[in-house]
C-alpha cells in the first residue's frame, strides 16, 4: 500500500519514503534483502548495521545510483525506481564527501542550483543563506582543500540541502572523524534537520550515534531489516538476538525452555537454571525450545556479599576476572561458579562504590525481566 | 616453529651481502655525497645536452662556402637571414605548428573517451582489452608503422579496394597533410591515454555521483566536474603530444612523401642532403626556440601546478 497518509500515529503526516520489498543480488549474492519500511514526512531515520550489512547499497538505491532487482520505492507516493539521480529530488552526503575540489565552498553549494536551473537572480542569496545556516558565512570564497575536517562536512550538507530535496541521505559522513568533532557533528545534523524539518535518512554502524539522532532506528544485517523502532525501543526491547547484541553489551545465556508462565520464561543453561521474560517483538516460546536469554550488562549488579543483592531475583556466586577503570564506569569481566561462563557488568558511579579487584569472589544479581528471551 | 628461511627470507639476506658491500666500497663518512651522486647522471646528460645545443649554436653561424663546401671562419648571422627571407621556411614552420596543434586537439578527444572506460569499465576483460589495444603498436614502432599506412591507404591499398567495392572510384589517400596527420594521431593517441589514465583514475567515482544526485545529467556531469579535474591529466598529455609531433619526423616524411616537411625534415635535409651543417643548425634553433615558446605559453596559462608536481596545490 502507498497511501499518503498513516492514521495510527497522533498526528497524520504523509509518508515521504515508502521502501517496498526492495531486493538487490550481486551474482546471486543477496546485499539487501526484501527490504521494507515506510518514513514519515519529516522524520529522522537511522539505518544501523554492521559494515557489509547492505546499509550504501539500501541508500544508493534510494539515491537512484542503484536500480533495485526486483521492488519499489516511492518518494512522496511516487515511484521513483525508473528516474535517474538527477530527476530525483534527493540531497545526498557521501561517505567522502565527494566535494568538488576544483570549486569554492560556494561554488559547491551553487552547483546544485545551477544544474537544478534555479533562477540565477537568487542563488547568490541562497548560497549565503544555507552557508549561515551550517556557519560557514564567512568561509564562501576557501577552496575545499582550505577547510578543515569538520568544515568540509558542512559544506556537503549545504550543498545537499540548498536545492531543498524532498529527502536528505547521509551515507556515514562521521564516520572519518575524530570522537569529539564526530558528537559535535551528530548533534548539528539533528539541530539543522529540526531547523528544516527535511525528511532525512541517516547511515551508520556506529549505536550511539543512531540512538542519539534519531526518531527511528532500523537495524540492519546481512542485507535484512531486523528492527524498525523508536531509539528507545530498540535499545530496550530489541525485536532479536542480533539486535540485542549489536547494541549495547550483551550477556547471552544459551539454554532450552523448562516452562512458561505469563511473560515469564523458565529455562535452564548448563547446571543452572534461570528466569527471563519474553516481548511481543520476540514472541512467546514453546517448553523445551532453544532459547538464547539477553542481558545488558549495565543490568547486572555486583557486590561483596549476597545481602546486599536483596533486590535482585537472580543471585550468583562469580570471581572477577578483569576489570576496566572507564572513567564513569567500570567494567567486569566475571566467571560465574563451576560452568566458567563470563559475564560482563557494568558499574556505574564506581566512586561511590566498592573497587572491585582480579580474582576477588563476588556476588552477581540481576531482575527476570531483564533477561530477554529469543529462539535460538 | 618457523624455520630460518622462512623467518628470514632470502631477499633480505641478499640485501645484507649487498649493503655490507656497499660499505666496503663507500664507507659511512661519505654517506653525504650520495644523493649528489645519484643526481650525477643526470647532471651529466643535460651537460652534454647543452654541449651539443653550444656546438649547434656555433654552427649556425658559420655560412657555407659553396665552392669549397667548408663552413666560414667568421661569424656572421646570415644563415637566420635566409631561413626568414625564404617562404619555404614560414610555410614548413606554419604546417608543423597548425599539424602539432590539430594532432594535440584530436589526440585528446579521441583518447578521453578511451581512457575514461579503460579506468571506469568493471569489466577486467574490455579493461585488459583496452590496454594491449594500446601497448601492441608501441612494439612495432613509428617507422614500420607508417610503412603499414602506406600498404593500407595506397593506390590499390585495402582502402581503396573496400571504396572500390561500393563502387567509389580509388581517391589519393596518401602524400597530404591529411594523411599525415592521421598518422601522427594514431602515433600519438597511446601516449594521450597513458597520461589521461592517472588523471581519470585520481577523480572518485563517488564525485560523479555526487553531481548527478545533485542535479547534472551525464554531460553537464563531463563539463563541470570531469573535464576540469582532469586537467593536469589534459596538460600534461597535450605538452607530451604537441612536442613530439611538433619535432615528429617519420610521419611527415613517409605519409608525406616529401610534399608535406614538417621542420624536423627540413633540418634532416639541410644536413643529410644539402650537407649545410650551419643552416640545418639554424633551423634546429629555431624548432628548439619555437618549442619552448609553446610549452612556456602553456605553462604560463595553465600553470605548472596544474601538472599535480610540487608540493603545493594551485
Ligand atoms: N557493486 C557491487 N558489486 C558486488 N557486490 C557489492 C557491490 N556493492 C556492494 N556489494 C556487496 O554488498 C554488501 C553490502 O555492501 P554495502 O551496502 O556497501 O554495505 P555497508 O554500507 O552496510 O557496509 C557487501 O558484502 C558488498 O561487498
Ligand atoms: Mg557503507
Amino acid at each position: 500500500m502507498t497511501g499518503m497518509t498513516k492514521s495510527d500515529g497522533k498526528q497524520k503526516a504523509a509518508v515521504a519514503v515508502s521502501v517496498q520489498n526492495v531486493n538487490m543480488t550481486f551474482d546471486g549474492f543477496h546485499a539487501v534483502d526484501s527490504a521494507s519500511f515506510d518514513l514519515d514526512q519529516g522524520r529522522f531515520l537511522t539505518i544501523l548495521g554492521p559494515s557489509g550489512s547492505g546499509k550504501t547499497t539500501l541508500l544508493r538505491m534510494i539515491a537512484g545510483f542503484q536500480k533495485p532487482s526486483s521492488g519499489e520505492i516511492f518518494i512522496n507516493g511516487a515511484p521513483v525506481s525508473a528516474a535517474p539521480p538527477h530527476k530525483r529530488s534527493v540531497g545526498m552526503v557521501f561517505q567522502k564527501l565527494a566535494l568538488f575540489p576544483h570549486m569554492t565552498a560556494a561554488e559547491n553549494v551553487a552547483f546544485p542550483l545551477k544544474m537544478r536551473r534555479f533562477d540565477a537572480t537568487t542563488i547568490p542569496e541562497r548560497v549565503q543563506r544555507y552557508l549561515d545556516l551550517v556557519q560557514l558565512g564567512s568561509y564562501a570564497d576557501r577552496r575545499i582543500h582550505q577547510l578543515s575536517g569538520g568544515q568540509q562536512q558542512r559544506v556537503a550538507i549545504a550543498r545537499a540541502l540548498v536545492f531543498e530535496p524532498d529527502l536528505l541521505l547521509l551515507d556515514e559522513p562521521l564516520a572519518a572523524l575524530d570522537r569529539k568533532l564526530r558528537e559535535e557533528m551528530q548533534l548539528e545534523f539533528r539541530r539543522i534537520q529540526r531547523e528544516l524539518g527535511v525528511t532525512t535518512i541517516n547511515v551508520t554502524h556506529d549505536q550511539r550515534e543512531a540512538l542519539v539522532v534519531s526518531d527511528e532506528v532500523v537495524v540492519m544485517d546481512k542485507g535484512r531489516i531486523q528492527q524498525m523502532a523508536s531509539p528507545t525501543a530498540t535499545y530496550r526491547t530489541p525485536a532479536n538476538a542480533f539486535v540485542a547484541g549489536f547494541i549495547g553489551v550483551t550477556n547471552f545465556l544459551n539454554g532450552t525452555v523448562k516452562s512458561t508462565a505469563g511473560q515469564e520464561v523458565i529455562f535452564a543453561a548448563g547446571e543452572r537454571e534461570f528466569i527471563g521474560h519474553w516481548s511481543a517483538a520476540a514472541g512467546a516460546p514453546t517448553v523445551s525450545a532453544n532459547v538464547v536469554g539477553a542481558l545488558r550488562a549495565e543490568q547486572v549488579r555486583m557486590a561483596t556479599s549476597a545481602d546486599e543483592l536483596g533486590q535482585c531475583r537472580t543471585v550468583l556466586s562469580a570471581a572477577v576476572t578483569d576489570a576496566i577503570f572507564e572513567g564513569e564506569r567500570t567494567a567486569y569481566e566475571v566467571t560465574v561458579g563451576m560452568d566458567g561462563n563470563i559475564i560482563r557488568v557494568f558499574d556505574h558511579d564506581p566512586a561511590a562504590h566498592k573497587q572491585f579487584g582480579i580474582g576477588e569472589a563476588v556476588f552477581i544479581g540481576w531482575n527476570p525481566q531483564d533477561v530477554m528471551i529469543y529462539p535460538n | 616453529m618457523r624455520s630460518y628461511r622462512t623467518a628470514y627470507p632470502f631477499r633480505w639476506r641478499v640485501m645484507d651481502t649487498l649493503e655490507m658491500l656497499a660499505r666496503v666500497l663507500w664507507p659511512n663518512r661519505f654517506s653525504g655525497a650520495v644523493p649528489y651522486l645519484m643526481l650525477a647522471p643526470a647532471v651529466l646528460l643535460v651537460l652534454l645536452l647543452v654541449i651539443g645545443m653550444a656546438q649547434i649554436a656555433d654552427s649556425s653561424l658559420h655560412v657555407l662556402d659553396r665552392s669549397t663546401f667548408l663552413p666560414s671562419a667568421d661569424f656572421t648571422l646570415a644563415n637566420y637571414q635566409t631561413a626568414l627571407r625564404q617562404p619555404l621556411y614560414w610555410m614548413i614552420i606554419w604546417r608543423s605548428l597548425l599539424g602539432a596543434a590539430v594532432v594535440t586537439l584530436l589526440s585528446l578527444i579521441f583518447a578521453f573517451p578511451y581512457a575514461y572506460l579503460m579506468v571506469r569499465t568493471p569489466s577486467a576483460l574490455l579493461r585488459k582489452f583496452l590496454l594491449i589495444a594500446l601497448f601492441l603498436p608501441f612494439f612495432i614502432g613509428q617507422v614500420v608503422r607508417a610503412y603499414g599506412w602506406l600498404i593500407i591507404l595506397g593506390n590499390q591499398g585495402v582502402m581503396n579496394e573496400m571504396l572500390g567495392w561500393v563502387g567509389i572510384e580509388p581517391q589519393r589517400l596518401l602524400f597530404n597533410y591529411p594523411a599525415v596527420l592521421f598518422g601522427l594521431v594514431q602515433y600519438m593517441l597511446p601516449f594521450a591515454v597513458l597520461m589521461l589514465a592517472p588523471a581519470i583514475t585520481a577523480i572518485p567515482e563517488e564525485i560523479e555521483s555526487a553531481a548527478s544526485s545533485l542535479g547534472a545529467n551525464w554531460w553537464r556531469t563531463f563539463t563541470h566536474v570531469i573535464l576540469p579535474m582532469s586537467k593536469p591529466g589534459l596538460v600534461g598529455a597535450g605538452l607530451v603530444v604537441l612536442t613530439l609531433s611538433l619535432t615528429d619526423f617519420a610521419m611527415p616524411a613517409v605519409l608525406g612523401g616529401g610534399s608535406q616537411d614538417f621542420i624536423a625534415n627540413a633540418i634532416y635535409d639541410q644536413f643529410f642532403r644539402t650537407s649545410d651543417q650551419g643552416m640545418g643548425a639554424a633551423l634546429t634553433l629555431f624548432l628548439v626556440g619555437i618549442g619552448s615558446l609553446v610549452v612556456g605559453v602553456i605553462f604560463t596559462v595553465f600553470g605548472a601546478g596544474t601538472l599535480a608536481m610540487g608540493r603545493g596545490k594551485k
